[in-house]
């Protein structure tokens, strides 16, 4: 299995750089997610691992060995397309086959006529039927054998795709986002099925995704991107607990990571530049800097029971938990005008609090939960 | 059935029939006039019913000339103009509609602009290069002619065609180890079968049809496809019609068929991409 390497990977489309200078490994039999926002390159980057896309500069190396001029079938890869690509003239079965027949073709094969001909009488070959089987029947597919694309849902079409990637067994598996079409529930379905899939092969995939649900429930680790730069190359769980940056603390986790600024003053701590707070953790050696607190850190209480006060506008109930957004209550009112990019407070807290909205109450938080990040950069602060 | 509905209906199948009168009416009246005598058609006027009693006048005029040999080389012709214009402009539909290389908008402006140049202006240099290659009198020069119009309105159907098609499904056969020539026999060009034969039916009345070059370039009678067979019928001083219309009548009958083969295929090729696949 093919060990992977980007060293200094850059892609540019005219004056236009789509990933700049892109360093990363990737191991062997690892399930790695490469997630990001729309447009932030990890798509363009998994088809230069495909070898569909050249590399602007930079060198892709497979097992130590520069690959970045090699056709995609030196790759040995599979690749499922978000769209499927799933060829609509032919049969399921002539689907699943076709990388099969591709392998057993010789050069005059490919003439027209004649490779109709040799189509037809490979699909019979013994090996090429059994395979084909074998894999239909691995992802439910056998009724659905003679039946074109057109007439399959979503999800069969999805599992064709992964049938026709998995049964040439390639040594590394290319995703690109192959659930964004599917319902929730069938999206749900599929992400079980994919992961015990790569535990079942033991090949190491590659799967691009914006859903940062699918990132944390499969990946083994997570390359987070943006605007074509790593943000953090971790575990799911070091990125939820560790985010390096503001980037990655809002984009994993739902409600994000609340981040308030906060400055050190002659009196004291300040939140949003009016609440004092009496925080036991000071500043790391700086007078300002973004306090950040996942938010099922925060603890809801009553009014003048924690330390920051606050006022409900959000309630929303999801049965087992209910997720509150506050907005904190300055010396001058509300201070939504001074918190980072949104401007409330969420908290998630189990069961239902029965809180209405205008209902004023406070937070508290303990101080080893709170996470520092320069407030100019963005970077987590140690 | 309610009435209105059912006054609907009618109106609809009237407007039909006098659609269907209006197309058919010609070729009814081809089928009239080369079953009437000449001395009718000349002289007392045309019966409206057909004569079926003159087939054999019909037989033994049309048995005077060559026209199953006229209509062999009118076949040769469009079924060569045909497959070359297919062949050769599925190749280069492909690479105008795939490849990104330096010249690509001249290429497209140039085969458009042959479709600009009449036939008849190039008469005369044609004329004179098929002198200088040898092609004169020869059903060959008359295909390679006849594919110079031909080629590039069938290369512009099959690049339109050929753009609508995702590049991913395209990269997915490279990514299935199929090379650049099988991802285009095998992938892309059952996939725009309608605008083929779309592409099909232009070539291959335009080479059916072809009258201009065939009565310049063909001298020997042998050689002569049915176009200009036909048009040798009308003398100086007499046209036998029946015969004419009866040689036309022969003449459109295999166009029929070959139309009628093909049309089920251009339909699905107009629909295609009307519902949401």
């Amino acid at each position: 299995m093919p060990a992977l390497t980007f060293n200094n990977v850059s892609k540019t489309f005219g004056d236009n750089t789509v990933i700049k200078a892109f360093n990363a490994d990737i191991h062997d039999g690892e399930f790695l997610v490469l997630l990001g926002p729309s447009g932030c390159g990890k798509s363009t980057l998994l088809r230069m691992i495909a070898g569909l896309s050249d590399i602007t500069s930079g060198d892709l190396l497979f097992d130590g060995d520069v690959a970045n001029d090699w056709e995609p079938k030196q790759r040995g890869v599979a690749f499922v397309f978000q769209t499927y690509a799933l060829y609509p003239h032919m049969t399921v079965r002539e689907n699943i086959a076709f990388p099969l027949v591709m392998d057993a073709f010789r050069k005059w094969y490919h003439l027209p006529v004649v490779n109709i001909i040799a189509r037809h009488r490979l699909m019979k070959r013994q090996d090429i039927a059994e395979r084909t089987l074998k894999m239909a029947r691995q992802l439910e597919l056998e009724p659905l054998l003679d039946r074109r694309p057109a007439s399959l849902s979503g999800g069969q079409r999805q599992r064709v795709a992964l049938a026709r990637a998995l049964v040439r067994n390639p040594s590394l598996y290319l995703l690109d986002e192959p659930l964004s079409n599917l319902d929730a529930k069938l999206r749900t379905q599929m992400r079980s099925e994919i992961s015990a899939l790569h535990h079942k092969v033991g090949k190491t995939f590659v799967y691009v995704t914006h859903d940062q649900v699918e990132a944390m429930t499969m990946a083994s680790r997570i390359i987070i991107m943006d605007k074509g730069v790593v943000q953090q190359v971790d575990t799911p769980d070091n990125v939820y607990d560790n985010p390096a940056n503001t980037f990655v603390a809002r984009f994993i986790g739902s409600p994000p990571m609340n981040l308030i600024p906060a400055s050190l003053r002659a009196d004291g701590l300040r939140l949003s530049g009016e609440i004092a707070v009496d925080h036991a953790a000071p500043l790391p050696g700086r007078r300002e800097a973004t306090f950040g607190i996942r938010p099922e850190k925060l603890e809801l209480k009553a009014e003048g029971e924690g330390r920051l006060p606050a006022r409900v506008a959000v309630v929303e109930r999801l049965g087992a938990e209910t997720v509150v957004g506050c907005r904190l209550v300055t010396a001058r009112g509300h201070a939504e005008e001074l918190l980072i990019e949104h401007d409330l407070v969420f908290v998630r807290v189990s069961g239902n609090p029965k809180m209405q909205i205008g209902e004023t109450c406070s937070l508290d938080y303990r101080a080893e939960d709170v996470l520092w990040f320069d407030i100019d950069n963005g970077q987590r602060l140690s | 059935m309610p009435f209105k509905k059912l006054t609907l209906k009618l109106l609809r199948y009237l407007l039909i029939g006098v659609l269907v009168v209006l197309a058919g009416f010609p070729v009814y009246w081809m089928a009239t006039t080369a079953l009437s005598l000449n001395s009718e058609l000349y002289g007392s006027g045309q019966v409206i019913w057909p004569q079926v009693q003159n087939l054999p006048e019909l037989w033994r005029e049309l048995g005077q000339v060559p026209i199953g040999l006229w209509l062999f080389n009118t076949l040769l012709i469009a079924a060569g103009g045909t497959v070359l214009s297919l062949t050769l402009g599925s190749l280069a539909g492909y690479a105008l509609s795939r490849f990104r290389f330096h010249g690509r908008g001249l290429v497209g402006f140039l085969l458009f602009m042959t479709q600009v140049v009449p036939e008849a202006l190039i008469l005369v240099p044609l004329y004179a290069m098929f002198i200088t290659f040898g092609l004169l009198n020869s059903l060959t020069g008359l295909v390679l002619a006849n594919v110079g119009f031909s080629l590039p309105v069938a290369c512009f159907v099959l690049k339109g065609a050929m753009d609508a098609v995702p590049y991913e499904i395209e990269e997915s056969a490279i990514i299935d180890n199929c090379p650049r020539f099988g991802v285009l026999t095998m992938i892309i060009l059952p996939l725009i079968m309608p605008s083929i034969a779309a592409a099909a039916v232009v070539a291959f009345f335009a080479g059916w049809n072809e009258f201009l070059f065939a009565s310049t370039f063909l001298m020997d009678r042998e050689n002569w496809p049915a176009s200009v067979g036909l048009a040798s019928f009308v003398g100086q001083y007499e046209t036998p019609m029946s015969a004419v219309m009866g040689a036309a009548l022969v003449f459109s009958i295999p166009a029929i068929v070959f139309f009628l083969l093909i049309q089920r295929k251009i339909v699905a090729g107009l629909t295609a991409g009307a519902v949401k696949g």
